[in-house]
């Protein structure tokens, strides 16, 4: 099976000195595919700025404008962890247009596995704001293109902090299901197992929120008890998934306790969902230690590649076996509540 | 209408959150109301916590004493996200806030932009009423 992937493009002119989320990340992510020695089996595509029409299925179109102008100006810090430079609009262009691509290239060959090796990332751009070191929403840009042409697209986004930029841009997409997994409590402190859907997409909103330590097991539970059961009856044409690698270990950022080997293992579990070849890719979104983002990335694509077991082994121990159980039992009460609310308006 | 019960401020340790902070305390003052002063804890924080999480920055604390405050209606409350998002959230529950009070301007933010303005997001989000203290303004 290839991998697609977006080329390269400039983006050393988003950077903040002293700020995890700098270029020396996409240097790690490329030198992980390298690590695969695919030879002919990559396939590399040119990417390019995502249009104005492009990013405004997604952003509004005041909040394009005046990111924009301000990096024309020079840019400067955003919020308390994003900043934004002069060329910081043209790489976010390029960021969103990378992942469109590899989607365009993946559903010509109708084969293969995308890799969106960009930055900045993007789960935490909200329709209007930009937070969380993101500026644009690469994967829900590619997702709403899959959505003009009638898929039904599955995100998972396994980034350590909750995608709280994805799931309001689709809060009430019933085609689009949406399902994270995250440390909770931490940053945007959204994402409990209640927040289920919009009226339109109940149950199209799928969190599983996670301890602080938190192990491999308990993920691969929550993916298998809680979230499995509604992918299979979405059925989704299409998968992305928002790949994050700051649930490792040894990142900075967060206190999950994961390794390599459990993302290969998630990637796998995930890949199982895309209803055939082509219609899988992946978007980097977080990861701070340089070493544990190149392997864990490495582990990942050879995953989805089927390559074999990884030799960094799987985690376990970390929390409390009931955990899932307890996320399950609040999301069904979440969605009676909700339900019961649509009921008596129905009837009203 | 019931009288104000409870009144959030958000709080970066800039210098317009600190006239904010004055400004809910005197109109705290003459109520019953207490005062909620919010910090919004970001993801550059995991790498070293600015504010105590259990302790109120003694610079907030000396605000109240300047403002003649009973301390006991002064409470510190720190909570993971953005500014924005964490205050909209302190207007339900447990804090349930009838009032927001922010600061102009925060640290680091870029005059003649509206990208990044808490308070600019927060008017145009919040159920509840919001009171933009402008920057540099001058208790009477």
């Amino acid at each position: 099976m290839v991998l697609v992937v977006n080329g390269a493009y400039d983006d050393a002119g988003h950077a903040d000195p002293g700020h995890p989320e700098r270029p020396d990340r996409v240097t790690a992510a490329r030198a992980a595919v390298r690590d695969l020695h695919l030879e002919g089996d990559l396939v590399v595509v040119d990417p390019y700025a995502a249009t104005r029409r492009e990013l405004a299925r997604v952003h509004d179109g005041g909040y394009l404008d005046e990111l924009g102008a301000y990096c024309y100006e020079g840019g400067g810090d955003i919020d308390q962890d994003t900043y934004a430079t002069f060329d910081s609009w043209s790489i976010a262009r390029h960021a969103a247009g990378g992942g469109l691509s590899v989607i365009r290239e993946l559903q010509r060959r109708n084969d293969g596995v995308g890799f969106v090796a960009a930055r900045p990332p993007g789960h935490h751009a909200l329709a209007d704001r930009a937070m969380g070191f993101c500026l644009l929403n690469n994967v829900a840009v590619a997702a709403a293109e899959l959505l003009a042409r009638g898929e039904r697209v599955l995100i998972v986004d396994w980034d350590v902090h909750h995608g709280n930029g994805t799931q309001q841009i689709f809060w009430d997409e019933p085609d689009v299901l949406y399902v994270s997994t995250h440390q909770w409590p931490l940053f945007p402190g959204s994402g409990s197992a209640s927040e289920v859907g919009g009226t339109h997409a109940l149950d199209r909103t799928v969190n599983i929120p996670l301890p602080p330590g938190a192990t491999g097991d308990v993920v691969r539970r929550g993916l298998e008890e809680v979230a499995a059961p509604v992918i299979d009856a979405f059925r989704p044409t299409w998968v992305l998934v928002s790949a994050g690698f700051d649930a490792h270990r040894a990142d900075p950022l967060a206190d999950l306790q994961l390794t390599s080997g459990d993302f290969a293992e998630m990637a796998r579990s995930v890949a199982g969902f895309a209803p055939g070849p082509g219609r899988l890719a992946l978007f980097l979104e977080g990861g701070y230690d340089l070493d544990a983002l190149r392997s864990s990335i490495r582990s990942t694509l050879s995953a989805v590649l089927g390559g074999s077991r990884d030799a960094d082994g799987l985690s376990h121990g970390g929390t409390d076996t009931e955990h899932v159980a307890k996320v399950q039992r609040d999301r069904v009460a979440a969605l009676d509540m909700a339900r019961s609310i649509d009921d008596e308006e129905t009837t009203l | 209408m019931t009288p104000l019960q409870s009144i959030v401020v958000g709080y970066d340790g800039s210098p317009d959150a600190d006239t904010a902070v004055r400004w809910a305390l005197r109109l705290a003052t003459p109520t019953s109301a207490s005062v909620t002063v919010v910090h919004a804890t970001g993801i550059l924080e995991h790498l070293g916590t600015r504010f105590s999480r259990d302790q109120t920055p003694p610079a907030l604390v000396a605000i109240a004493k300047e403002c003649e405050f009973d301390e006991g209606r002064l409470h510190w409350f720190v909570d993971e996200g953005d500014a924005c998002s964490v205050l909209l959230r302190a207007a339900g529950p447990p804090i349930a806030a009838d009032l927001l009070v922010v600061g102009s301007r925060g640290q680091g933010k870029r005059a003649g932009f509206l990208l990044g303005s808490t308070s600019l997001e927060v008017t145009k989000h919040a159920a509840t009423p919001v009171v933009v203290v402008p920057s540099g303004y001058a208790l009477p």
